[in-house]
């Protein structure tokens, strides 16, 4: 593992962010925009495996934080699906490009969830039609980020091939 | 033999040595300290937002513009109208402070008023390194502090209309609540009303009045002024206009009032923090 690649990686992606750039590519009235976080977190769950991936879960879900409004909910649920995710590709290989796409599209789904969930409970205020942001950012997400794995691999130095 | 959480072996002389948690003992750490995270005040977590933001204002600056040039592509420079409304607000302000005095000198109140919601007030400039305007949370990181006089209540002005107030503060750092932000509430009033009305945020940059009886007269385009608040107020401020008037789904009694903001939010580079009195 190539820890000061990885957060070098994460630090770009945390500023990206929070910077707002996504927000160039957003779709539709609700302002779907696609959570690279997420695609890293995924990447990290999917190639990489025990205390490796947990830590980089956890740090990932971190960095989310920092660009959110409150920090915990990301760090608890990033680190909570990435490693369950990492566990779960030891019996389901998830290769291929839509499998890729199928487990960024739940985690993100479950992420986004729980972390508004989290939210609500510390008094974050939650949004009228969060059910349909959460399902488009999952749906855009899990449609951008297969494609973002190659470029990822070649910066981390691992094989793709499953 | 191996623990249950560490890697334990015996090695050269006998000695006991420990190897790497394992993957379960360190999920249990991380999950720990998430939950310390979330339950810590939000005065020592914003620690880490703030110096954060701090450490990479520079990067965070130029990316928030990439999303405004993207869309403002096609459409024409929009200096001249940004003057044009700055001025707008001005006026409004000054003509809502008039009728006020007006309305002070027909009562005969006999205390001395002073005019200007400004006069007397000193503004801490500070530049905008990053903002939250999608969805509930609408917030803005400015580079100003605790170190700069600002405090939280402090009410934070961009095109001589109010946009916010500061909710929290670090040394360096401060973050203003939006007042379309859903958790944002506070009274104001609607034109020459002289009727308080709970204006409540609603995310996407929109707030909402409701419990408006439909028998007061408002209509879209009316301006909205935020009411006046002792220590960090002297007088009414616009805040924003009215973007649609109409008869509330639930309730035909009442209106439900949409506010958009007097200044583009998305545009805002650089703020004023209102320090009354100082």
């Amino acid at each position: 593992m190539r820890w000061i690649r990885f957060a070098v990686l994460v630090v770009f992606a945390a500023v990206l962010q929070a910077a707002g750039l996504p927000d160039a590519i957003a779709l539709t009235r609700l302002n779907v925009r696609p959570d690279l976080l997420l695609i890293l977190l995924v990447f990290f769950a999917v190639y990489y495996d025990g205390n490796e991936a947990v830590i980089c879960s956890f740090t990932i879900g971190f960095a989310a934080d920092l660009t959110g409004p409150a920090m915990g909910p990301g760090i608890i649920s990033f680190g909570l699906f990435g490693t369950a995710l990492a566990y779960l590709n030891r019996v389901i290989a998830i290769g291929r490009i839509p499998q890729q796409a199928a487990a960024i599209f739940v985690t993100s789904f479950l992420v986004g969830l729980t972390v508004a969930l989290l939210g609500f409970l510390t008094g974050q205020p939650a949004a009228a039609n969060m059910y349909a942001v959460l399902l488009g950012t999952s749906i855009y997400t899990a449609g951008l980020g297969p494609f973002l794995f190659p470029p990822l691999a070649w910066w981390m130095h691992v094989q793709q091939a499953h | 033999m191996a623990g249950k959480h560490t890697s334990r072996w015996i090695g050269r002389g006998g000695r006991t040595r420990f190897g790497p948690p394992s993957a379960r003992m360190l999920f249990t750490w991380f999950m720990l300290v998430g939950f310390i995270f979330l339950l810590a005040p939000q005065s020592f977590t914003n620690r880490f937002q703030f110096a954060f933001a701090r450490i990479f204002r520079w990067p965070l600056s130029i990316g928030r513009g990439i999303p405004l040039l993207v869309r403002a592509r096609g459409r024409p420079a929009n200096g001249a109208g940004e003057s044009r409304r700055r001025y707008q607000n001005y006026i409004a302000n000054l003509e809502e402070q008039l009728r006020r005095q007006q309305k002070r000198v027909e009562q005969l109140s006999g205390l001395r008023n002073r005019f200007g919601a400004l006069e007397g007030a000193g503004l801490v400039p500070a530049d905008v390194i990053k903002h939250t305007l999608s969805g509930p949370t609408n917030e803005m990181l400015i580079n100003r502090g605790g170190a700069d006089g600002v405090v939280q209540g402090m009410f934070v002005l961009a095109d001589n209309g109010i946009i916010g107030t500061i909710c929290s503060v670090g040394a360096r750092t401060g973050r203003v609540k939006l007042f379309t932000d859903a958790a944002f509430a506070m009274p104001v009033r609607v034109g020459g009303s002289d009727v308080d009305m709970l204006m409540q945020g609603a995310g996407n940059g929109r707030a909402k009045i409701k419990l408006v009886p439909v028998s007061r007269r408002i209509a879209a385009g009316d301006a909205v002024f935020a009411k006046e608040k002792p220590g960090f107020l002297d007088a009414p401020m616009i805040i924003g206009k009215i973007e649609r008037c109409r008869p509330d789904d639930d309730s035909a009694s009442v209106w439900d009032i949409t506010v958009r903001p007097v200044c583009d939010m998305e545009g805002v580079g650089s703020v004023a923090v209102i320090v009354m009195n100082p």
